[in-house]
């Protein structure tokens, strides 16, 4: 059987989700924007979980509002308030960003804002002085991710709140959940954040799904025009398969699981069989590593090697980013991290969902220690 | 009136006695090209007509990819006797065009009553009358107006030139060395020009490699098939190999080995398929193992003839190539290459032959290994 170590990269949708999907289709197929009552249904039923979502944030009120994905809800998050709303000022983001973000970040400047990056320490979790030596005045908005999706790294998002309110109340604070969103907790009120992005497929729901959740002072101009679905921020037809799947996602993610014991028992048993082995991202079992993600480095073995020799043993796990593997070149985040080149080449990412056993831990951690042992013979020297 | 596209051809004129052999040739790989847009082709006095296409553009285009092809002229057909009509058509013709022109006029009749000075003074005149924003420039002129009396007369003022070169399958055929780099696509798109076909033979190292280089490979492969009418392709299993070889030989020589046992398994498949030379993407000095002395050893395990069509090229000069026949951007897909995996932090770069040779000795079982390998490569046909 496969394992499956690659669930930053996307999730197997759960069968609770494709049911609902399914359904949706078949029965529910109505334009939540008509007049007869089977779409009046359609549309309660978005709305139920518009409240999960809220919910999950621990947030009363706000609008969630349902996007293509992380990637959308990233863009509408930063470009929706700002865009057309001169003259000015600084935009924050913080180095490990997902590109997104950053992109969004960097196309402002093309509406006259300056933007900037904040530090990463070599742990992966963003510098905290160098964020605070970085707000001036006039910051207009601050995009932190909740969890970094290479190195698993949690990012202050409290902490940069505060200093917020301190220095500049009115900048906005965004977070891309992506990685974060039910697997670890993100109360947006009590935390002072101003928008949310999150994403189905990361959760065992369907791609081409996702939301954003925006608080009360954020001024929202939408990034595409149309039938002025979603109160106008995000015109063209609901999809509603899409979100009775996101729906269903969410009502059957496990509140407990054991993503970090499991995690840590991969790191144990790796660590065991490859004492040079380097993880790149903060202390696994502190409070500033996700649950479930955990990027090694195997150097000498190149991650593209590793990679292939594991999946000829149908087991899968990531090489950097999967958004960026088409792309040569190292990755933004460890080179953030300032993570030595041999380092970056050599790291592999795996990635936990509460579906995966000790059996597969086990398997996996004992695959890799073998291949790694007969790769690290034929290195490139 | 008809409109067609006229396919001219190069060297094929240069022919004596055999002419038609390489004319029939070039007219199946015309009509092979044609097909797909329901164009049909006839060979009539030394030029090929092409007709009932659905799709001009898409036919021009398939067209200028034909090797032996010289120039490709989407031109208007019509009968020759009333030359008020040839010049309502030329102006016609000339619509929207501007700057300076010139009539070339052609009677291959010779028992047209006009003869080609007059055919150009006369048509270039009424354009003139018609036309004052124009004005004739007989040196360097923006457009040329050709006009040809042959059976009919044909009127064509866009030129798209053709690859040049001669029909694939009138030269053998050859077996090209293809790895996912930017050069090697560029060899063989070279000798399949002068009428080669090719298959192709690529060295594939599982785990070093993954599924994703090789369809790199293979894409880079479409694209050739694209000139030269399909192409089978070899994926050998090298990995056994490599790491025989990195396990067993000197380092500084293990590039200079793998590539003789390229070359060797390459000549295994070349018998195979009756090709009767292997093609390179070699150029000298490029990297240690493109040195003279390295090709040198190299040469010396096949006993066929080596095409290395870039053997005197630049980097930059293959790049420019690469570019234009379509392969540069597959070619910089970032996956790793099997020639890349194991290189050493010294390759040799002056090896002598008997030292190469001893050096190699050191394998064992090398023979049944190379066997192994070109009897476990899978074959795609494209």
């Amino acid at each position: 059987m496969d394992i499956y170590l690659d669930n930053s990269a996307t999730t197997r949708p759960a069968d609770s989700v494709i049911k609902a999907m399914r359904s949706a289709m078949t029965d529910g197929y109505f334009n939540p924007s008509a007049l007869y009552a089977p779409a009046l249904a359609v549309e309660k039923h978005m709305n139920g979980c518009r409240d999960q979502i809220r919910q999950a944030l621990h947030a009363n009120g706000g609008q969630v509002i349902f996007t293509s994905g992380g990637t959308e809800a990233d863009n509408l998050a930063i470009l929706g308030p700002l865009k057309d709303r001169g003259p000015g000022g600084r935009v924050l983001y913080s180095a490990g960003e997902h590109p997104a973000v950053i992109e969004s970040c960097k196309a402002l400047s093309a509406y006259g804002y300056e933007v900037a990056e904040i530090a990463l320490q070599p742990d992966g979790v963003m510098d905290i002085d160098h964020f605070e030596a970085q707000l001036t005045g006039d910051t207009r908005l601050i995009c932190v991710m909740q969890v970094n999706n290479e190195t698993g790294a949690i990012q202050p998002l409290a902490q940069v709140s505060k200093l917020r309110d301190e220095k500049c109340p009115d900048a906005l604070l965004h977070v891309d959940g992506v990685q974060g969103f039910l697997r670890h907790d993100c109360p947006v009120q009590a935390w002072g954040i101003d928008s949310y992005a999150l994403s189905a497929h990361k959760i065992h729901g369907p791609k081409g799904i996702g939301a954003l959740w925006v608080g009360e002072r954020v001024r929202l101009s939408p990034i595409l025009y149309g039938g002025g679905q979603e109160k106008g921020l995000r015109s063209g037809t609901e999809n509603t398969p899409g979100i009775a799947g996101l729906s269903a996602a969410i009502a059957s993610y496990p509140k407990e699981h054991a993503m970090r014991t499991l995690k840590l028992r991969l790191l144990e048993r790796l660590v065991a069989g490859i004492p040079t082995l380097h993880v790149n991202g903060p202390v696994p079992d502190s409070a500033d590593a996700a649950d479930h993600i955990l990027n090694l480095s195997f150097a000498p073995v190149r991650a593209e090697t590793m990679l292939h020799a594991l999946e000829a043993e149908s087991m899968y796990a990531g090489n950097g980013s999967a958004c960026s593997s088409r792309k040569q070149r190292h990755s933004h985040v460890l080179t953030a991290m300032g993570v030595p080149r041999e380092r970056m080449e050599s790291a592999l990412r795996f990635s936990l969902s509460p579906d995966v056993d000790t059996a597969q831990i086990d398997a996996a951690a004992q695959a890799i220690i073998r291949n790694y042992d007969m790769l690290k013979i034929f290195k490139r020297r | 009136m008809r409109e067609l596209i006229m396919v001219r051809y190069g060297e094929i004129y240069l022919k004596g006695l055999n002419r038609p052999y390489f004319q029939n040739l070039l007219l199946s790989r015309v009509k092979n090209a044609v097909k797909a847009f329901g164009g049909q082709a006839v060979l009539h006095d030394s030029r090929i007509y092409v007709r009932g296409m659905t799709d001009t553009q898409s036919c021009i285009r398939a067209l200028t990819r034909v090797f032996g092809v010289h120039s490709v002229c989407p031109a208007v057909e019509m009968e020759k006797d009333d030359f008020k009509a040839i010049c309502a058509q030329a102006l016609q013709l000339m619509e929207g065009l501007e700057g300076t022109f010139k009539v070339y006029a052609r009677r291959a009749d010779k028992r047209y009553p006009m003869d080609s000075p007059e055919i150009n003074a006369q048509l270039g005149g009424y354009i003139l009358s018609r036309r004052p924003d124009l004005r004739v420039d007989i040196r360097t002129p923006d457009h040329a107006l050709n006009v040809e009396i042959r059976d009919y007369a044909y009127l064509y003022v866009r030129v798209y030139p053709g690859p040049g070169g001669m029909p694939v399958g009138s030269n053998g055929r050859a077996a090209l060395l293809l790895s996912g780099g930017i050069d090697s696509p560029v060899a063989g798109y070279m000798i399949a020009k002068r009428g080669v076909s090719l298959c192709a033979v690529h060295f594939h190292s599982f785990p070093y490699t993954g599924e994703r280089s090789k369809e790199k490979v293979l894409e880079l492969a479409r694209t050739l098939s694209g000139y030269c009418g399909g192409m089978r392709v070899y994926v050998v299993p090298f990995t056994d190999i490599q790491m025989r070889i990195h396990e067993q030989c000197p380092e500084d020589y293990t590039t200079l080995i793998m590539r003789r046992y390229m070359m060797r398994i390459a000549e295994g498949i070349a018998r195979k398929e009756r090709a009767q030379a292997l093609i390179t993407g070699e150029s000298i000095g490029q990297v240690a193992s493109q040195t003279m002395s390295a090709l040198a050893c190299t040469d010396a395990v096949v006993e066929g003839p080596v095409f290395r069509p870039l053997i005197g090229f630049d980097k930059s000069e293959i790049i420019d190539y690469a570019q234009r026949i379509g392969t540069y951007e597959t070619s910089c897909l970032p996956y790793e290459d099997c020639c890349t995996v194991f290189t050493p932090r010294h390759p040799v770069t002056q090896p002598k032959l008997d030292k190469t040779a001893l050096a190699e000795q050191r394998m064992d079982n090398a023979e049944v290994l190379m066997a192994e390998a070109i009897e476990k490569a899978e074959i795609i046909d494209l």
